[in-house]
């Protein structure tokens, strides 16, 4: 019984990471009403960009690692708003998707060419601080991952509910025409929702890195995926939907490694997808018809 | 006197199809101009093309001294056009003080925005008792009169406004015409598309009537009601 309670536990901790990511999916695709299919793998690349620091400076210290990932993350969701969005016509839909996968495929080929596709170590924090409760353990390195990403997701619903440029970002996702008619930019909302979702996502992909203690190329395609999940098990466009459904796939898959081990779980998180498809294909938390 | 808007020959296409075909008129300072026309003569193309939503392709748009053709909605709100949309376009997920808000995105000032809004709420009172609500919780006549502050709060000298009764019960769309004949009384320049033709002349000095892309009557509203055919059409056979 208390393995099961463990299990869920660090997977609930860790499933903080899919939350970020499946915010980063659902923002854009509220905003704009289109997926970004490189986010996940543009998260992870900034997570490796943040490594760049220790090039320049050997033995900097972990936190200096993160900022630079978490900076490195703005920029890039920057050029890829550049990229896929913003010289491409929108009125296609077909297009700005074909040109995120063909990022997510850019920046995979970049990591492995980079790193001649071996793993790197990722600096952790607080890996060896461990808080017990008899044989029931909580990781200091999962807190962490897990606190950072709540303190991201608390900065992000201030800066939505409580700014003006959230204001902005709201009135664009809920209806573009007015937004306009009232003097707001759609394309300068649009580049800020992709650096907003850059600089989640560099967190996030430091976030990985230290709790799994490397970084593989090999992370952005299951992470593409998990972050999709939950984006469709939160409901598209929801971002409490997001968090309840990255917390939930984290604790869930992790329950199914420890019973199934790690090549099995995965299975059964598509059939949790499948099993959302079929009896709820809204998600959790659909939003109701902002758009009139 | 220089009008405040002058459209000229504006041509505004959809891919090959020209919805208008050359469409002038001018709006006098100070006035209530009303558009009438048939649906799909161009009214809310027209509407859109001068708020900068849809760029038109031949023609010029001018507000006082200044061309304002093609350029980008923003610059168009801060040029002082604001324009009440078709379907009001609420934010239904945001509350009504939020949409107020948003209506004033360009202009700084807090405390100033601050008391603009509590002017409103004096002239609209339903708006303040359901100012912490969700927009899209609101009546159709509640969403028209927000649709409307919100486009006061850019503090606009020209104020569009695409058919504001459209869909509303006779007695919302009287208290409507009452806010629409205070605004004007106050000294807002209104350009007014309306298919009712007879509430329309209770407010309006100036008549265009569209008809495929084209202005096919301009003139008074003691012209428009003397008009045998434009009688027919919109005010019924029936003389009153």
């Amino acid at each position: 019984m208390l393995d099961i309670l463990q299990a869920v536990s660090d997977g609930v901790l860790f499933g903080a990471t899919y939350a970020l990511i499946g915010i980063g999916f659902t923002l854009v695709f509220g905003v704009m009403h289109k997926l970004n299919l490189s986010y996940a793998a543009a998260s992870v690349g900034s997570a490796y960009a943040g490594l760049l620091v220790l090039e320049v400076m050997a033995g900097a210290p972990a936190w200096l690692v993160f900022l630079c990932a978490f900076a490195a993350g703005g920029a890039l969701g920057y050029a890829v708003y550049l990229t896929c969005f913003h010289f491409i016509p929108l009125r296609s839909p077909l297009a700005t998707l074909m040109a995120t996968v063909g990022m997510l495929l850019l920046i995979d080929e970049v990591i492995v060419h980079a790193t001649n596709g071996m793993p790197q170590a990722y600096p952790a924090i607080f890996d060896d601080v461990m808080l017990r409760a008899g044989a029931f353990t909580l990781r200091g390195d999962l807190l962490l991952v897990f606190g950072v990403a709540v303190l991201c997701m608390i900065a992000l619903m201030v800066l939505l509910y409580r700014t003006r440029l959230g204001l902005a970002t709201r009135a664009v996702s809920q209806q573009s025409v007015a937004a306009q008619l009232c003097g707001i930019r759609v394309g300068q909302v649009n580049a800020m929702t992709f650096v907003i979702t850059g600089l989640l996502g560099g967190i996030a992909g430091a976030l990985i890195g230290a709790s799994v203690g490397a970084l593989s190329p090999l992370l952005t395609t299951p992470l593409t995926v998990k972050g999709l999940i939950v984006t469709v098990i939160g409901g598209l466009g929801s971002i409490p939907g997001a968090i309840v459904a990255g917390l939930l796939v984290g604790g869930f898959e992790n329950v199914l490694q420890h019973f199934r081990g790690v090549t099995e779980r995965d299975l059964y998180v598509m059939l949790l997808l499948f099993a959302f498809l079929v009896f709820r294909p809204d998600g959790l938390f659909a939003t109701k018809g902002g758009r009139d | 006197m220089a009008p405040l808007l002058e459209v000229r020959d504006l041509v505004t296409a959809y891919g090959k199809i020209e919805a208008l075909r050359g469409v002038s008129l001018a709006v006098q300072e100070g006035s209530i101009t009303c558009l009438l026309g048939p649906n799909g003569a161009g009214k809310t193309t027209l509407m859109f093309s001068i708020a900068g939503i849809l760029r038109p392709r031949r023609g010029s748009i001018r507000l006082g001294a200044r061309d304002i053709t093609g350029r980008a909605p923003h610059v168009i709100v801060a040029a002082g056009i604001a324009l009440v949309p078709e379907n009001r376009l609420v934010f239904a997920n945001m509350s009504v003080l939020e949409n107020l808000r948003a209506g004033a995105y360009q202009r700084r000032g807090g405390a100033e925005i601050e008391s603009d809004i509590e002017r409103l709420m004096l002239r609209f009172p339903r708006l303040r008792e359901r100012a912490a609500q969700n927009a899209g919780t609101l009546s159709g006549g509640e969403q028209q009169m927000l649709a409307v502050a919100r486009a006061l709060m850019s503090r606009p000298r020209l104020l569009l406004m695409d058919e504001p009764s459209l869909g509303l019960a006779p007695l919302v769309v009287e208290e409507i015409f009452r806010i629409i004949a205070e605004l004007h009384r106050d000294g807002t320049t209104i350009l007014l598309v309306e298919q009712n033709a007879h509430l329309a002349l209770q407010v309006a000095q100036h008549f265009y009537l569209i008809e495929q892309g084209k202005v096919s009557f301009s003139g008074s509203p003691g012209a428009l009601a003397e008009d045998e055919v434009i009688r027919r059409a919109y005010l019924g056979s029936a003389a009153r």
